[in-house]
């Protein structure tokens, strides 16, 4: 065989090797990563979750129905910030004031989620 | 036991701060999903606790006999902690020592301690990290584990360390000659002159050699790479150790690919083709090329230039690029010079045109590769050193130096070689083109030589962090700096006048390179200028200095560290500088110099490194006593932190509630804070946005509370954010603070005492309200006493912040005086 057409067939079969390997391995792997992905979005998504973080009491709103919140990190649905969340019952708003330390369970399919229950921690 | 568990606790710890530091640190070796990968496990096994039974036995075996050896020997050097919980605490420790392992791989790695180290300190950098720690857990963990990693990781004295350097060396040395090997032939070209042909199918099968024993190095390299990463001699014969360090680690990887290559390539070298044709030839050494250069290149992604941040993959191309580069040059020197030989000798005179021909191509291809090889160089050892510092003040910096002579030998040689021998070589015959062949042989022969020795020099960088991670220790007793020059008019004239006379110096240098009738006169003219201009104008810049003038601080810009050390100064400093620092202390008056000023703002002219001189050492026949045995290390920083804002305290006196345009000088120490039950953040995490803090003492900021509370909505949407720290520290400010109005910023629960006793250095006030721009500025401070303010002020000093460009700035850390 002449040389040239070894050499080209060396070049050929690597070019095909990390072909294949690309194929088979990293097409694969991408598609089971972004499964994963898709899978995990679905799982967080349309399902009623449950989180139970720790706070402090900002500011009541009782005509609104509304209870704002310092609050720590909520795994997977929004970072340690204030906001105002729904409050499930008019209850909830009565048990606390402004400045108390709470621990508090929020409930829901996000973003539409609610305090469940609340209580005073320290 | 006790002592056992206590240490395992102290060390999970250890292992914890590192998990939390990853975001912002360098992955470098092992790869981002590794690590991922790694700490998932390691929280299962958290969770786990003693039921670890679902996982990998294997890799929990116990130490071996020689292991043990190994962990003995690193428990003598101090800093050294991590393995020896390894032995220490048996199997018990077993999950600590996966997230160990991996630290270990990052310690050890080729960029090794760079990773660790850079950690090290963005961990520090980052500052409040250390603050949220320390608010969890005992506050020596991070320091422990900062100590940990800046702990040496290389024992330049064990065998096993020392057999990997050599086998680094053989590999990196027969991969580079065995790419300059067939790279030269393809440069000389082919040739049907039967001498030539000897030479080209001598180089071929020396080229088949070099590819095995680079791969038989590599092997080498792998198992003492593998045996430092685990810690024991041992795992070098481990196949499930080794396997590990291969798939798990980018460098591994690397390898991997690597011997792909080379053993492709000592394939295709050892098959006998016919190569009488034009094609056949081209097609079969074109292919032992490429093959080559791409054993040879990915060197450089399990290099330092891997763990290069933020530009990965431009330091990984350019140091392949010089890899490549110096692969073709060092490599090619050693054939080209049998070529010469073979060439000159009495039966080689058919293959001399082709010697001939084979050195001016390298001579011309040397020329370019020279030049790649400097730029790539340059832009290398900038990412990797950074500065003079750094050059002339760390291991790898004075190995850059070595490197960098030995190239400048091996320059001047190619030079010589290029304009006096070269040239000779046109002439045939026994008394002109022979003996200059054979000299030129003999010459070439000594610069592979030298190539190889820098070799020797790069296998020693390699496996030494780089500069820009090491504290740099300043081997001279002064340094050159413009500050010296601030209201030296004189001082400044003289150093003016003599960069003058070196430019005239330089002119004449050029000039006399380009006339060459002048050359001589204006060479002298050249060197006096020079040396004259040089004379006059470096004295004048001259600044006292000492071993640390470059170190930077261990310990952050931040409130903690300046509370801690104001402590500090009450207790062992103001009794001679006064209780503020005016060097008026009762104490001070009976001494042989008055003590310093330390508000005066003279701190342009020093580092923060030689204040660390001077507290630790003192300052010889002025009184100023050292105070190195007294106070720790990190103490004698926060010492440093609280002179630094002490400085900047007085200067910030005549700062008011207007912002001046684009005068950033007044760095906003970084603080910790806690609003309730919620996990502590930090003044930079706003980095970005406006900050308003506010000290703020009820009843009298009552007003002022109030309108801040009710225009927050208009501060927000101006990018604002508010933090109000009561002065009285209150645990309970928010509820003192009440619901009416609505205060819906945060206010600090926790963490009060420090943000006021650190901000108090610059305005005391009943009520303080500090402007912070988006890059960490204070720019605008407002005393009062709490009563209700023109609010459109603030919203328009607010707007002109807003206007002003925010250049991709360095961050306030790193301005330090």
């Amino acid at each position: 065989m002449r040389a040239w057409k070894a050499v080209l067939l060396i070049n050929v079969a690597l070019v095909l090797g990390v072909g294949w390997g690309y194929a088979f391995w990293g097409l694969r792997v991408g598609r089971l990563e972004r499964q994963l992905a898709e899978a995990k979005a679905a799982a967080e998504s349309g399902i009623e979750r449950q989180w139970t973080v720790d706070g402090v009491v900002r500011a009541i709103l009782p005509e609104l129905g509304v209870l704002v919140l310092t609050h720590g990190e909520i795994p997977g649905f929004m970072p340690a910030m204030t906001m105002g969340f729904r409050v499930a019952s008019p209850k909830i708003q009565e048990a606390v004031s402004v400045g108390d330390a709470v621990r508090f369970t929020l409930r829901g399919v996000p973003p539409n989620v609610a305090v469940t229950t609340i209580e005073k921690i320290k | 036991m006790d002592g056992l568990v206590e240490r395992e606790r102290g060390d999970r710890r250890a292992v914890q701060v590192c998990r939390d530091g990853r975001g912002r640190a360098r992955d470098g070796v092992v790869t981002g999903r590794v690590m991922d990968r790694m700490h998932r496990r390691l929280d299962r096994e958290d969770r786990d606790e003693e039921n670890e039974s679902g996982y990998d036995e294997s890799a929990r075996a116990p130490p071996h006999e020689p292991g043990g050896r190994q962990q003995r020997h690193e428990r003598d050097r101090p800093g050294h902690v991590d393995l020896i919980v390894h032995a220490e605490n048996g199997k018990g420790s077993d999950r600590f020592r996966r997230g160990r392992e991996l630290r270990g791989l990052e310690d050890r790695a080729l960029d090794t301690a760079d990773v660790g180290v850079g950690r090290g300190r963005s961990q520090q950098r980052s500052g409040q990290g250390d603050d949220r720690q320390d608010a969890q857990h005992e506050p020596h963990s991070s320091e422990e584990t900062c100590r940990t990693q800046r702990g040496l990781p290389i024992r330049y004295t064990d065998p096993v360390y020392a057999l990997g350097l050599a086998a680094r060396w053989l590999h990196l040395a027969s991969s580079v000659l065995l790419v300059g090997a067939v790279a030269m032939i393809v440069l000389a070209g082919r040739s049907d002159r039967a001498t030539a042909q000897r030479w080209e199918r001598r180089v071929l099968a020396s080229a088949c050699w070099l590819a095995l024993v680079a791969l038989a190095s590599g092997v080498v390299v792998v198992g003492t790479q593998t045996a430092l990463f685990e810690g024991r001699a041992a795992a070098a014969f481990d196949p499930r150790a080794i396997g590990q360090v291969l798939v798990q680690t980018q460098a591994g990887h690397v390898w991997l690919v690597r011997a792909g290559f080379l053993a492709l390539l000592a394939a295709f070298l050892s098959i006998r083709m016919s190569v009488e044709r034009r094609a056949d030839w081209r097609a079969a050494r074109g292919e032992a090329v490429l093959l080559g250069v791409a054993a040879l290149v990915p060197l450089a992604a399990a290099g330092h230039a891997a763990a290069v941040e933020p530009d990965t993959a431009r330091a990984i191309v350019l140091d392949g690029l010089h890899v490549l580069g110096a692969g073709i040059w060092v490599g090619g020197l050693l054939p080209l010079a049998l070529l010469l030989r073979a060439a000159a000798s009495e039966d080689g005179a058919d293959a001399r045109p082709h010697a001939v021909l084979a050195a001016r191509r390298l001579s011309r291809a040397a020329l370019g590769i020279v030049l790649v090889l400097a730029a790539t160089g340059t832009w290398l050892a900038l990412t990797h050193v950074g500065n003079v510092a750094g050059l002339v003040g760390t291991t790898y910096g004075r190995l850059l130096l070595a490197k960098l002579a030995l190239l400048v030998l091996a320059l001047s040689l190619a030079a010589l070689n290029r304009s006096v021998l070269l040239a000779r070589l046109g002439g045939d015959g026994p008394t002109v083109g022979r003996p200059a062949m054979r000299r030129l042989s003999g010459f070439v022969a000594v610069e592979a030589g030298l190539a190889l020795a820098i070799l020797v020099v790069v296998v020693a960088m390699n496996v030494t962090p780089p500069a820009r991670h090491e504290p740099p220790v300043w081997p001279f007793t002064i340094r050159l700096s413009f500050a010296a020059l601030e209201g030296r008019t004189a001082e400044a004239a003289r150093a003016l006048i003599g960069s003058q006379i070196v430019v005239v110096g330089l002119v004449a240098l050029i000039t006399g390179l380009a006339i060459r009738a002048w050359r001589l006169p204006l060479a002298a003219v050249a060197l006096a200028a020079l040396g004259a201009g040089v004379g006059l104008a470096l004295p004048p810049l001259a600044i006292d200095a000492y071993p640390t003038t470059y170190l930077r601080p261990s310990v952050p810009y931040q409130a903690g560290a300046i509370t801690a050390g104001a402590a500090l100064y009450h207790a062992n400093c103001a009794g001679c500088h006064g209780a503020r620092g005016a060097g008026d202390g009762p104490d001070g008056r009976a001494l042989p110099r008055p003590p310093a000023d330390l508000r005066a703002p003279h701190t342009a002219q020093h580092t923060a490194g030689d204040l660390f001189w001077w507290i630790s050492h003192g300052i010889p026949g002025s009184g100023m006593p050292g105070f190195g045995s007294r106070l720790t290390e990190d103490q004698r920083w926060e010492l440093i932190n609280f002179l630094r804002a002490l400085s900047a305290g007085f200067g910030a006196r005549g700062m008011g509630p207007t912002i001046e345009r684009d005068r950033r000088w007044l760095v906003a120490p970084d603080f910790a804070f806690t609003v309730g039950p919620t996990p502590p953040r930090a003044l930079k995490d706003y980095r970005g946005r406006n900050v308003l803090v506010v000290l703020y003492a009820l009843p009298g900021s009552r007003p002022r509370m109030t309108q801040l509370a009710r225009r927050e909505g208009t501060l927000a949407v101006l990018g604002v954010e508010v933090i109000a720290v009561p002065i009285d520290a209150d645990p309970d400010a928010i509820r003192r603070l009440g619901d009416d109005p609505r205060v819906l910023f945060p206010v600090v629960t926790e963490g009060a005492e420090t943000i006021v006793a650190a901000y108090r250095l610059f305005a005391v006030a009943p009520h303080v309200e500090l402007l912070i721009d988006r890059q960490g500025y204070v720019r605008a401070i407002t005393r009062s006493s709490g009563e209700a303010m023109d609010f459109d002020a603030l919203v328009a000093q607010v707007q002109q912040l807003n206007d002003e460009k925010t250049a991709a700035d360095v961050a306030p850390e790193e301005h330090v005086h």
